[in-house]
């Protein structure tokens, strides 16, 4: 018998903490998972070594493990030295203290990646991981072909129900961007999976703003696309946007705990962006006839 | 000899295809047209025939010469992943030494794809597809040569998903790339063109 699955998205549970950075707080929950979220940073200008700077000062209160990266790794080339200028510079803190680098590919980026070891693609433009509660599906979105689609709905098959489903990829299926906007295309044809396969949150770069939707069909979108580069004005706020910052660069913290994603965006200047908790969309199987 | 992989993959490739571009028509208002028949699919399939057999051979070329290189596994020295790269990339130049355009895509597929191309882009989602080309910043003034690198710092034009889903699929080794109007047929590992198809797109995009 085919199962079919409704998803029944209670918006009285889901809240949102519109806090001052001195208000905000991560719970740092024993067991929760803590990472943040960077995209089109690999420009190896002064502001993505900022950016990094705030990153490692962040980390002292909120120890993150990992980061996710939303692709545009590095700009310009390919060469040893830039790996070194736009990567292993900027981070060499947070790599030398053994932080993990997760990186999807952006249309700046030689698919050559995938060998280079501190992106842990493991050789593959499209892969998947699991830390603790959150299996993360990450994509390559300049190319979202048969085989790759196959692939993601045979993973997002597989996980079950019991852990979060994050998705990262470059280009958003929902932004603001003035420069790019929404990947419409793209859009109608791996949204269907996230739906039926219950993804609950989805990360995304490409447009140099920092942007967090309004929940689309239950399933919470944020594009981060400024952690290097900017579009300083390049957000048209629209009816998609719940919150959105545009003047400066930004970088993402996020904790895991349970039911509740916690979130937390600051500037390079170490100003809070934008914060708040997401309760995790209550899914129920449909009755089956 | 070659590989006979074309049927079953083709298939696979045709027969999912056609299922995302149905669920797709839905999705976007049911503006798309039906799915491909199966006297359209069987018509596609004899005339990209010959095209997938000359990938099959040009992969075939490709692992023997990878074969004589060391194996390239995660590194975290980019130089190898780069010398590798260059060797793999020179490697083929010498196997291949006269590469041409039409080399691998026959002339019979070029019509196939030439109509793939002009049903996605003249029918009610050809918006949505210029859209995802601009949105995957085109490149106007970059020219690419068969047997040359991808020039390195050039971004990758997204290749719209849904006419990634007309076209045949291709083994892991290579990718559809879009430079200006043409299409371009790469070796991925060795960032080589390998073969192309000039002014393919229309040229307002």
């Amino acid at each position: 018998m085919r199962k079919t699955r409704v998803l029944l998205l209670s918006f009285v549970s889901i809240f949102f903490l519109a806090a001052r950075a001195d208000e905000f707080r991560f719970p740092l929950k024993f067991g929760s998972v803590r990472f943040a979220a960077i995209g089109d940073m690999g420009t190896g200008d002064t502001p993505q070594y900022e950016v990094a700077q705030r990153m490692v000062a962040a980390r002292q209160n909120f120890p993150f493990e990992f980061v996710i990266m939303l692709g545009d790794n590095i700009y310009g080339g390919s060469t040893p030295r830039d790996f070194e200028k736009k990567f292993e510079v900027p981070y060499k803190p947070l790599l030398d203290a053994g932080v993990k680098f997760y990186a999807s590919l952006g249309n700046h980026d030689n698919p050559n990646e995938r060998f280079y070891k501190l992106f842990n693609m493991n050789e593959a433009t499209y892969y998947t991981f699991k830390k603790g509660n959150v299996r993360f599906y990450v994509l390559d979105s300049n190319y979202m072909d048969a085989k790759q689609l196959e692939w993601l709905q045979k993973q997002l098959q597989e996980a079950g129900e019991g852990d979060w489903k994050i998705c990262y990829f470059h280009h958003p299926l929902y932004s603001s961007g003035k420069t790019h906007g929404s990947s419409i295309e793209l859009r109608s044809l791996i949204e269907p999976l996230f739906i039926k396969y219950g993804v609950d949150a989805v990360f995304s770069g490409h447009d140099h703003v920092y942007e967090r939707v309004k929940p689309e069909k239950g399933i919470y979108y944020f594009v981060e696309g400024s952690s290097g580069q900017l579009r300083a004005g390049g957000l048209a706020k629209s009816s998609i946007t719940d919150d959105g910052f545009d003047s400066d660069r930004t970088f993402m913290m996020i904790e895991i705990t349970g039911d509740e994603l916690y979130f937390q965006t600051l500037s390079r200047a170490g100003n809070q962006v934008d914060s708040g908790v997401l309760r995790r969309p209550v899914r129920t199987p449909a009755p089956t006839k | 000899m070659q590989t006979k992989r074309w049927p079953r993959h083709a298939s696979q490739a045709m027969l999912l295809a056609a299922v995302l571009l149905f669920e797709r028509a839905a999705i976007v208002g049911g503006q798309n047209a039906a799915p491909p028949s199966s006297k359209e699919e069987a018509k596609n399939a004899a005339e990209f025939k010959e095209f997938l057999d000359r990938v099959q051979a040009y992969v075939n070329l490709h692992k023997t010469v990878a074969s004589s290189l060391p194996t390239l596994k995660p590194t975290p020295l980019p130089e190898k992943i780069n010398a590798h790269e260059q060797a793999l990339a020179r490697k083929i130049r010498e196997a291949r030494p006269h590469a041409k355009r039409g080399d691998i895509f026959s002339e019979k597929s070029v019509a196939a794809f030439r109509r793939a191309v002009r049903d996605e882009f003249e029918g009610a989602q050809g918006r949505l597809a210029r859209k995802t080309i601009q949105q995957g910043e085109p490149l106007k003034e970059v020219h690419v040569r068969i047997n040359e690198p991808y020039p390195d710092g050039v971004p990758f034009t997204t290749v719209p998903p849904t006419l990634l889903l007309r076209f045949p699929k291709l083994p892991d080794e290579v990718a559809y790339r879009i430079v200006g109007r043409d299409l371009i047929l790469q070796d991925v590992e060795a960032n080589l063109v390998i073969d192309s198809i000039h002014e393919i797109f229309p040229p307002a995009i």
